[in-house]
């Protein structure tokens, strides 16, 4: 005991630690503050989890388009509980999102953002972004088929930037297309730059929270007036005030526990979230949904009219941060309790109310491809009958890249995209080579991703798709340009 | 004490998760795994998976799978092959050590469940000829052609090229082979022992092999690096 103390002592006078974490521990937080206020432990502790399990699998993991994979593929079934690792992490990361909006609801609904709070609330939000974007890069980290999916969105999302979208995807992506360069960009900010930034806001997070105390529970009638604030809670804390170890603290570990149980359990019985789909990136897989963390976004998307897609994608969600860090200043002082602010509490109820119905819809709407079309739904006698060979292979061609699962063909497939039964009445071969290599709209581009025998196969077979009565459009000097080596070996 | 009493519990609930939990969960494959040799079960297995290319009758793109002129014919060595490894360029790998979903005994097992789904009665309905591709003489094999294909896959015929490069590089030999000796009648493609023009009662096991040799040998390689198969 003596030698601790005398060693604590010695490192003590050298780097003031103790007196550096005494206050960390030992500062004192209200009374009546009880397990609503667990919530952001538990964040900080999935957030732990996230760094210790991140560790763990960047020893493993190979960040190169050729073996990502299979590296995955390696963790899960080689490396002893490596499944465990990467369950432990992709569940950490969805459950330190809802632990974090559960944070923000409540901060939310106490009005904790008030004077002199404000900072507190806008490095939160900054680590919800963070957040968010470790979230969305981890997805990529699979480099399976959702990740490409994922990629491609938010490939499309950037495209949409006027102006500069060329260069803002070319920046993402590592070039014009998903490839090798895009996986090790998203691979240095999932790592390096992400975590780096989420350390340094969850540390400036703590420095505030140190230094302007944790909240009370608001009472109606108990204001916040900035000039007199801090000084009144700085009295109330030191008469009646408990120290944070052993007190608050307590309740913290017991909820963190809870948490952490529940994690393993989700875990251990839902296994690793994918690696899905045929380890080859350029096989475009038709479901484009992001994890879930993105769905409501996703949801609202579905939702609206494609002209106006544009212009929601990228101002919806900038005007929403905006918002949110506008908050603590259009609103410091007045009112705290929930009661004394219907208003607000009326907002916080309708925004995750939308959100829970998004994500909803995200998950369910109709128009979302329909995921196994490719291999469930055969190509109908009708446009079976009288094809040659070429045209046949087309049809599965149609099949194998997934084409049915947005297209339907008399009536059975996806309906994300146009019904093609009688597509060759309206598009002329060399539009419908140009749609399937360069897509638009919606639709993926599938240049790289077929090859010219691919192509051709499957081009001859929209090209028989119209009604028997009714000339198709390979009609004179439609078909020039049948697709050559030359003309896709690009 | 009540700390003590729920430190226990919450100890004894962790080794129960990690220790039970040792095996990756596959929450999907477990209810079919129990019965996939069952034809209800290989039927379903087979709607999911496989229906959107091979079907039955004048239905789907490629093989018809769900009839017993197939099974007549093929082993489970071939079927287990094509349905691990994929076979030509379209046909995908299903089993998982090749990103698929199904493990090796998950495919053994399918396999037994489409034979007694379809296969019932087709035993020794094969007349000899081999499921696998057998070598052949491209040069008497073009006389075939010109004998007993031409008159439908000639240039004055109405079935088609078999010999449009697009069309060879997306094939596999394997797959040209099936072709031939499965035929599809629904859709005016005689079987190898249907009547063809010049030969009333089909085409010889040696006849089949050239003739896809044949056709194989009309193949160029591809310029732009996409794989033949
Ligand atoms: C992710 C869903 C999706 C996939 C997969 C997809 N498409 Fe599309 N496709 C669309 C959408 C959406 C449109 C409408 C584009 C627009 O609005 O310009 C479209 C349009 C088309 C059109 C033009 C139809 C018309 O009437 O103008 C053709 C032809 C087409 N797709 C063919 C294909 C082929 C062939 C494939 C497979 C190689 C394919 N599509 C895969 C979504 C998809
Ligand atoms: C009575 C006309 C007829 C004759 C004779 C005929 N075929 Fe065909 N064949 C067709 C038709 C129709 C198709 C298109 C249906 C299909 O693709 O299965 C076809 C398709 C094919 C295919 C492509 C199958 C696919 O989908 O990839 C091959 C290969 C083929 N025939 C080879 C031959 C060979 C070899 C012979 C001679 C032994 C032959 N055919 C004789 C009518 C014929
Ligand atoms: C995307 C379309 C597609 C899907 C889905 C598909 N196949 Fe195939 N399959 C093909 C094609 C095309 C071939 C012929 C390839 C070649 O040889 O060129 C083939 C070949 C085969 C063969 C070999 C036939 C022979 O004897 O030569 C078997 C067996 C087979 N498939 C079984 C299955 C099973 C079982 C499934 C479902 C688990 C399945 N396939 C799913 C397209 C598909």
């Amino acid at each position: 005991m003596k030698v601790l103390k005398a060693s604590l002592g010695w490192i003590e006078e050298r780097t003031g630690v103790v007196a550096f974490v005494a206050p960390l521990l030992f500062h004192h937080v209200p009374r009546n503050a009880k397990w609503w206020y667990v919530f952001g432990s538990a964040t900080l502790m999935f957030f732990t989890i996230q760094l210790v399990t991140g560790v763990c699998l960047a020893t493993v993991y190979a960040p190169s388009a050729a073996q990502a994979w299979e590296s995955l593929n390696y963790i899960d079934n080689h490396v002893p509980m490596g499944w465990m690792l990467r369950a432990l992490h992709g569940w950490s990361s969805n459950a330190m999102v809802v632990m974090m909006a559960i944070h923000m609801l409540q901060v939310f609904l106490h009005a904790s953002y008030k004077y002199p709070r404000e900072l507190n609330w806008i490095t939160g939000v900054f680590l919800l972004l963070t957040t968010l974007a470790l979230a969305f890069t981890g997805q990529v980290m699979r480099w399976d088929q959702d990740a490409y999916w994922g990629l491609g969105i938010g490939a499309a999302i950037a495209d949409r930037i006027p102006l500069v979208g060329d260069e803002v995807r070319a920046l993402l992506l590592g070039g014009p297309i998903i490839g090798g360069a895009t996986l090790n960009r998203f691979f240095a900010l999932h790592v390096f730059v992400l975590p780096g930034a989420a350390i340094a806001l969850v540390g400036l997070h703590m420095v505030l929270i140190i230094k302007n105390g944790i909240s009370e529970m608001p009472k109606p009638g108990a204001v916040v007036v900035p000039s007199m604030y801090r000084k009144e809670f700085e009295e109330r804390m030191h008469k009646d005030g408990v120290p944070f170890v052993p007190d608050a603290a307590q309740r913290d570990m017991v909820f963190c526990g809870v948490c952490l149980i529940g994690l393993v359990a989700l875990a251990a019985f839902y296994g690793p979230f994918g690696p899905g789909g045929m380890p080859d990136p350029t096989i475009i897989d038709t479901n484009p949904r992001p994890d879930y963390p993105f769905m409501w976004l996703f949801g609202a998307v579905s939702l609206l009219p494609p002209s106006s897609e544009t212009a929601i994608m990228l101002i919806a969600p900038a005007v929403g941060v905006l918002i949110l860090v506008a908050l603590p200043f259009m609103s410091n002082s007045g009112e705290r309790a929930p009661s004394k602010r219907p208003a607000m509490v009326l907002i916080a109820l309708v925004t995750v109310m939308a959100i829970a119905a998004l994500t909803w819809e995200g998950t369910t709407s109709s128009w979302s491809p329909v995921m196994n079309g490719w291999s469930s739904l055969p190509t109908p006698v009708k446009f079976v009958r009288g094809r040659t060979p070429l045209e046949m292979q087309g049809a599965v061609v149609f099949q194998f890249a997934q084409c049915r699962n947005c297209h339907s063909l008399d009536g059975l497939g996806g309906k994300r995209g146009p019904e093609l039964d009688d597509v060759a009445t309206r598009l002329s071969y060399d539009q419908l080579v140009r749609q399937v290599q360069q897509g638009g709209g919606n639709m993926p581009a599938y240049g790289k991703n077929l090859d010219s025998a691919q192509t051709a196969a499957v081009v001859a077979f929209l090209a028989t798709l119209h009604p028997a009565n009714e000339p198709d459009s390979r009609i004179p000097g439609a078909q020039l340009s049948v697709p050559t080596d030359n003309a896709t070996a690009r | 004490m009540n700390c003590v009493r729920a430190g226990c519990c919450t100890v004894s609930l962790w080794c129960w998760m990690v220790g039970g939990g040792c095996e990756r969960p596959h929450p999907e494959q477990h209810a079919a795994a129990l019965s996939l040799d069952s034809p209800a079960a290989a039927q379903a297995l087979f709607d999911s998976n496989c229906r959107g290319c091979h079907s039955q009758g004048a239905e789907g793109a490629a093989l018809p799978l769900m009839n017993k002129n197939y099974w007549a014919i093929a082993t489970d060595a071939v079927v287990v092959q094509a349905i691990s490894h994929g076979q030509g360029r379209l046909m995908p790998a299903y089993i998982d050590s090749e990103g698929g979903p199904f493990t090796a005994q998950e495919i053994a097992l399918f396999v037994k469940g489409m034979r007694s789904a379809w296969g019932a009665g087709a035993v020794g309905r094969g007349g000899g000829v081999s499921p696998l591709i057998v070598a052949g003489d491209p040069a008497l094999g073009a006389q075939v052609f010109a004998e007993s294909c031409a008159s439908c896959h000639g240039s004055q015929g109405t079935a088609g090229s078999v010999t449009d490069q697009m069309y060879l590089r997306l094939v596999s030999d394997q797959g040209l082979w099936s072709s031939v000796i499965y035929g599809r009648c629904e859709l005016g493609m005689p079987a190898w022992d249907d009547a063809l023009p010049n030969r009333p009662s089909g085409l010889t096991v040696a006849e089949v092999a050239h003739v896809v040799s044949w056709i194989s040998s009309q193949r160029v390689a591809a310029h732009d690096g996409s794989a033949t198969p």
